[in-house]
């Protein structure tokens, strides 16, 4: 085959092998049976198999991509570029671009296939970030009071200044802060979560600043230098003791903390964001929270509104949910019936989004047909309310009569 | 004690990809590498984890495959099945392989075409 390559043009061929061996993407030299004449160095070290162990082999078994099981490219009259996948020798899952080329003598016949096979990996986590940080990540809400927050993240998140959300359990304050965190320049960097539950005082010193080891010359980081050039997020930062609010006031102000141990203070860059479930003000009154922190932590301040507040967001975020379990229970669930969605709306969740979240995963758990009933609503909800209500019974009623 | 493989098939050959694979071939050894049972499945669709379901569900203790990804290698690992993969050629080639009890991981049993000069 290469002989008959060499005899293509009137100029001398040169050597095949070691062209293509030179070029950056993969191309694999294909009979007119798609059965391997050459690999080249880079779809060798693509696929993991050597071009003298794979010579003659059909090259679905080579590439092992999805496009050469569901719809090869082969098989089509045109060359077109497949974006698809393959899974390469060490089990590795790669996305790839394949172009086939038909390479054709003086005579129009063809003689052989060149697959160009280009490895996608690197665009495709570019795009992935690239989504993330262009959405509000996994926070979603179709009410005005969601919406107006989820148009506030993009422009919030351009800032440096310390972020403060508040808003009841459930509400989804960690993932808000996420969002903010995604959308911001500082997106590539880590995003570090704390929470400042009941500790010991040197523990937490140590958890947050880190501390001296050895002979004083290094440092065990803690959460503000593993957050270096990212967030720090602390949630309910009204159960951090004093001691650490004030290192945090220094922060705030100076840019510096001060590890376990060390002399002298270390300057982080980090945005400081926090969140509490209560009112600030009040933790303020009470001495829980103190006022200098919260005036330096409070620069910008989200409120998240709770479940009962946010309207349309129920019915929304209910068939997000369920969906969503639906998904990962394999179940073909597409409804909810009118006497469970009832059993769902009188409910007052003081849980908030979380718990409508359990809600529903329990309901998908139980569910062995494509609607939710009331009896897979969870028994502390239904008991509630155990007669079912006049305008539900009449309009039962009329459902059955247009049946019969 | 029985020996039962799972094979996954695309026409009379190891299908290419394991997660892509909808016909699959339960074969039974006896203690001796004797063939004593085949059974052919035909699957509604191709799921690696439908596959990996119906491959412990079936108590199988092998499973002859061609690429498969990690994520289900490991898996099926970590259940006790030992996964013979990137495995090449006819289904009979890999029976009759597997006979002998010198199948492995890699194995590429096709008769090779020549390069024609």
């Amino acid at each position: 085959m290469l002989k008959r390559i060499a005899t293509l043009g009137s100029f001398p061929c040169p050597d095949l092998p070691r062209l293509v061996d030179g070029l950056p993407i993969g191309i694999a030299l294909l009979d007119g049976h798609g059965h391997i004449l050459m690999l080249n160095k880079t779809l060798e070290a693509l696929t993991g198999f050597s071009r003298e162990e794979v010579k003659g082999l059909p090259c679905r078994h080579v590439l092992r991509s999805r496009a050469c099981v569901q719809n090869c490219p082969h098989a089509r009259k045109e060359n077109q570029v497949v974006e698809t996948d393959c899974i390469n020798r060490h089990r590795r899952k790669i996305p790839i671009r394949i172009t086939p080329v038909t390479v054709h003598n003086q005579e129009g016949q063809p003689i052989c296939i060149l697959d160009v096979v280009e490895d996608l990996t690197t665009l495709k986590e570019m795009e992935a970030r690239l989504s993330q940080s262009a959405g509000q990540g996994q926070i979603i809400g179709r009410s005005p009071a969601m919406e107006k927050i989820l148009r506030l993240v993009p422009v919030i998140a351009q800032h440096d200044s310390p972020l403060l959300i508040t808003g009841e359990i459930g509400t989804g304050k960690d993932l808000l802060a996420e969002s903010v965190h995604k959308a911001s320049p500082r997106s590539r960097e880590p995003f570090v979560r704390f929470s400042c539950g009941p500790m010991p005082s040197e523990m937490l010193d140590t958890e947050l600043f880190g501390r001296m080891v050895g002979q004083g010359s290094e440092i065990q980081p803690g959460r503000f230098q593993q957050a270096q050039g990212g967030t720090l997020y602390l949630s309910e930062i009204s159960e951090l003791p004093q001691l650490q609010q004030t290192a945090l006031v220094r922060y705030v102000d100076e840019g510096t903390i001060l590890p376990v141990g060390a002399s002298k203070p270390i300057a982080v860059n980090a945005r400081l964001m926090a969140s509490t479930a209560e009112s600030p003000e009040k933790l303020v009154q009470e001495g829980r929270l103190r006022e200098d922190l919260f005036h330096r932590i409070s620069a910008i301040r989200l409120h998240l509104p709770k479940l009962q507040e946010r309207g349309e967001d129920l019915e929304f975020l209910l068939h997000h949910f369920l969906t969503h379990f639906a998904h990962r229970f394999k179940k073909e669930i597409t409804t909810i019936s009118a006497e469970a969605l009832h059993i769902i709306r009188e409910h007052s969740f003081p849980g908030n989004i979380r718990e409508l979240k359990n809600i529903i995963e329990f309901a998908a758990m139980v569910c062995t047909d494509e609607e939710i009933r009331a009896e897979h609503i969870p028994g502390h909800l239904s008991r509630t309310l155990t007669q079912t209500p006049k305008h539900l019974a009449s309009k039962q009623r009329k459902t059955l009569g247009k049946k019969s | 004690m029985e020996h039962r493989i799972l094979i996954t098939v695309a026409q009379d050959e190891i299908a290419p990809r394991f997660d892509l694979t909808t016909e699959v071939l339960l074969v039974t050894l006896s203690e001796n590498d004797d063939l004593i049972a085949r059974k052919s499945f035909l699957l509604a669709h191709a799921s690696g984890d439908e596959l990996c379901d119906l491959a412990l569900s079936r108590d199988m203790g092998v499973i002859v495959c061609g690429a498969i990804e990690d994520e289900y290698y490991h898996y099926l690992r970590w259940k006790r099945i030992e996964v013979i993969d990137s495995v090449m050629g006819p289904v009979e080639e890999v029976i009759s392989c597997l006979v002998q009890g010198k199948l492995k991981t890699g194995d590429i049993l096709y008769q090779r075409t020549r390069e024609k000069e």
